[in-house]
């Protein structure tokens, strides 16, 4: 080890000294179990004196870089999303005593030893090709997060751990022992959790660092991950995750929909692609107001960096994300309104008006949300316009507007799933009809106040918009959400089922449309990392360490594209993989015979949309 | 033929190839992954189509002394240290900003001397003012400010005379600093490892602050 390692090792037992007992501990173990990562880190600080960077022929280390971080991202998404889905079905199947919720999560945990193992796989192969392609920057990130290091192996210790506690224990913990179950699920989200905001500690630090001032490797480190994006990013991530591992447990049940040749498997994997679209959509409800104030804090941060985002070399980019955010709220939107028609017979005619009057407002924001601020017009168009702007489109290529319609499309898709909610059922309670009223005045007033505060936004200042405008009507659709969700549940409780659901019935194309928007996620993650990566411009360490290599320029959006699609459609091919491995052992196993009772009772409604619990299977 | 010309035609066979399995493939699995083909070569295709604009990365700026002729030349190069390897702006602002975490430096040339400030950026710790906002023994304020004559920011003595001559012009001063002050530094050897004991051309005598 050289002095400079031997010094840092020193102050590293210098810094453990100081710590707490039980952390000392973790990270003595830490140290003992990551010999091979503490000697690549060191053997990069020894190449960082002579290399900078290597290079891979064809391909180029910049590009090879791109594509496994993105696959090793997209599978951390994978591996920390359905556990999260799986706890949350767990519940629900614990609190609603329907076995299927349990069963639906079981089938789930099986996938993720294996997606453990390939996400984990990736990991090693990106850390490797950091330390040996980039050894300056991961030198410098070495020296100054180490001691993150330790906690983020810790915490895999502590995760893989409990992923084989609640994976193999989960037939032994039923019954009286299941509420220590669901206390391991709790857990390995947890841990999870942890798993991924250490790493995006050093993944924001490289967009938005912090000087940091003396103290010992401990402090230093921590200094390093309280930087202004860390946070924004960690909760952005986390909602995001939901989402991804919602709809790729819709595209999953989408695909076994249409491979089912019996009707039981039609029904079961209609149910569950209900399960993953509602999950889904959830998650996707809150996301871009976490979205929102991540690109606050990065203003807040650094304005030329929000100012290359949104109206640089990057503000193109963000039409291509109106447009797959669009696709996949009317792709959710749609498998909703497939549901309504297919699943509750005879509701056709009385959802067709809503339903169209739905689509007209989601494609009417969607076509305000994909304008774009500037034209791209010949110098005769330019001309006649007076500039880039159209003087009536120009309108709404701005923020107030853009603003404005995304409010308005999560106000719409929350109202398609409360019509689904409420589809084939007759309000009993007294007071429903009150509860209705008052609930259909708030949603005028608040779309109302949502047009008139963006419009608003015209005439005052952009810092008033931002702070205050904005904010409202963020608060204002959440308000909606918080209120309407109780409301209805209480309502749906005594209401009595004037039409059965009947599951297995939904048309091919609600599968297409499941797997549609599990594409449009993926696309959505890889195109927001490479505008997060590409923020940085030609930077490692925004402002501290400047990327000299011959690939320090960010590519144009059609390159990066094709190398989303070509990510996109690999992670797609992996997680394939992945489902046909762990359904290996299924298929061998005898199959029912015809005609015996199936575990989805065809005519509940779903617990997750306050249906009737009670006449699903019952847990012993 | 250009990139972006390859990468259309690329896209169109992608397309291409997922109608193809959709229109005479029957297997169900192949069907969904011709689906995924065409939906992403849509995507491509739809990126390629709007302005292709790539980040070439600016020139690298050095500090060249043979081009220093001027106060005003030094200035500007500390400007520029100011804003980019200085690490400055990172936390200090200059005028009233709502993001800077660090006291704001407009005025600062005109409000200390170059040696307080020399002092300041190499020694964060010699002089620091005690917090009284509580009941009992007054805590010192860790100062979070770098060394910045160590790494990882690491600026030479004579980068951090430029930033000096920099505060001191858009103060409104009179720039302090001398080119031939400048010239003889560069002769110096080991500078800023030696920045307590140091003859700056600032002062004769560098003074500890905590001292005071």
């Amino acid at each position: 080890m050289t002095s400079a390692g031997q010094l840092r090792h020193a102050t590293i037992v210098q810094g453990m000294n100081r710590m707490p007992g039980l952390l000392k501990l973790g990270s003595f173990l830490a140290l003992l179990f990551l010999p091979a990562l503490a000697m690549a880190a060191g053997g990069a600080e020894i190449q960082a004196m002579s290399v900078e960077y290597r290079d891979v022929p064809g391909i180029g280390s910049r590009n090879l870089v791109w594509v496994v971080a993105q696959q090793h991202l997209l599978l951390a998404g994978f591996v920390l999303g359905v556990p999260i889905f799986a706890w949350i079905c767990e519940l629900v199947g614990w609190k609603t005593k329907e076995q299927r919720y349990d069963k639906l999560a079981k089938e789930f945990t099986k996938l993720l030893t294996s997606a453990y193992a390939t996400t984990a796989l990736f990991g090693g192969i990106l850390l490797f090709l950091l330390i040996g392609l980039y050894p300056k920057l991961m030198a410098y990130l070495t020296d100054m997060f180490f001691p993150s290091f330790l906690v983020y192996c810790l915490l895999f210790l502590l995760e893989t751990a409990t992923l084989y506690m609640y994976w193999y224990g989960w037939d032994y913990m039923q019954g009286n022992k299941k509420t220590f179950h669901l206390f391991l699920g709790f857990l390995l989200n947890l841990f999870a959790l942890g798993i991924m905001i250490v790493p995006n500690s050093w993944a924001t630090f490289q967009a938005s660092p912090v000087v940091v001032g003396e103290g010992d490797a401990w402090a230093r480190a921590w200094m390093a991950m309280k930087n202004p994006t860390w946070w924004p990013v960690n909760i952005h991530r986390l909602i995001a995750n939901v989402v991804l591992g919602g709809f790729i447990v819709g595209a999953y049940a989408g695909v076994r929909y249409l491979l089912a040749v019996s009707r039981e498997e039609r029904e079961h994997y209609d149910w569950m692609g209900y399960v993953g679209n509602f999950i889904g959509v959830f998650g996707m409800l809150p996301l871009p107001f976490a979205g929102y104030w991540l690109m606050r804090e990065v203003y807040q941060y650094n304005q030329q960096m929000g100012i290359t985002l949104m109206g640089g070399f990057l503000a193109w980019l963000f039409i291509l994300q109106a447009m797959l955010i669009g696709v996949l709220f009317l792709g959710a939107n749609y498998y909703f309104w497939l549901g309504i028609t297919h699943r509750i017979p005879g509701s056709e005619g009385q959802y067709k008006k809503p339903v169209m009057g739905m689509l007209i407002v989601l494609l009417l924001c969607l076509g305000v949300w994909m304008t774009p601020h500037s034209l791209v017009a010949s110098l005769a168009e330019a001309q006649k316009m007076g500039g880039t702007h159209h003087p009536l489109l120009g309108v709404f290529g701005v923020m107030s507007a853009k603003m404005t319609v995304s409010n308005i499309m999560i106000l719409v898709t929350f109202m398609s799933f409360i019509m689904y909610w409420r589809a084939g059922k007759q309000e009993t309670a007294g007071w429903a009809k009150a509860a209705k009223a008052i609930m259909g005045a708030l949603l005028v007033i608040a779309g109302i106040a949502v047009v008139v505060l963006g419009v608003w936004g015209y005439f005052v200042p952009a810092i008033i918009r931002i702070n205050y405008f904005s904010v409202a009507q963020v608060l204002i659709v959440l308000f909606i959400m918080v209120t309407f969700t109780p409301l209805t549940a209480l309502l749906m409780k005594s209401a009595k089922t004037t039409t059965e659901m009947v599951w297995g019935k939904m048309p091919i194309r609600a599968g297409y449309s499941l797997v549609l928007n599990a594409v449009m996620v993926i696309l959505l993650m890889s195109l927001m990392g490479y505008a997060r990566s590409s923020s940085r411009v030609h930077w490692h360490i925004y402002g501290v360490m400047r990327d000299t290599s011959e690939y320090a320029y960010s590519p144009a959006l059609g390159y990066a594209a094709a190398f989303m699609s070509l990510n996109t459609f690999v992670f797609c091919l992996i997680v394939a993989f992945i489902f046909w491995v762990a359904t290996l052992g299924d298929k061998a196993k005898a199959q029912p015979p015809k005609g015996s009772p199936v575990d989805i009772p065809s005519h509940t409604a779903p617990a997750m949309a306050g249906g009737a619990p009670s006449s699903g299977e019952k847990l012993e | 033929m250009s990139e972006v010309a390859l990468l259309q035609i690329i896209g169109m066979c992608v397309i291409g190839v997922g109608i193809i399995i959709l229109l005479f493939i029957k297997g169900m699995f192949l069907r969904v992954l011709g689906f995924v083909a065409m939906v992403l070569g849509v995507f491509s295709l739809i990126a390629l189509s709007v302005p292709q604009m790539a980040s070439l990365p600016p020139a690298v700026e050095t500090f060249d002394i043979a081009s220093v002729k001027s106060p005003d030349d030094l200035a500007s190069i500390g400007q520029k240290i100011f804003f980019s390897k200085g690490q400055c702006a990172l936390c200090h602002s200059i005028g009233p900003s709502e993001s800077a975490r660090c006291p704001d430096l407009s005025g600062i040339g005109a409000k200390l001397s170059p040696e307080f400030i020399y002092e300041s950026l190499t020694q964060p710790q010699a002089y620091i003012y005690l917090d009284f906002r509580h009941d009992g023994i007054p805590k010192e304020y860790p100062a979070q400010m770098p060394h910045i004559d160590q790494d990882p920011i690491g600026l030479s003595k004579q980068e951090i005379y430029s930033v000096i001559a920099f505060l001191q012009k858009m103060s409104g001063e009179p720039i302090s600093i001398k080119v031939e002050d400048i010239m003889e530094s560069v002769e110096e050897p080991d500078v800023s490892l030696k920045v307590a004991s140091v003859t700056s051309p600032l002062n004769s005598q560098t003074p500890n602050m905590a001292d005071r």
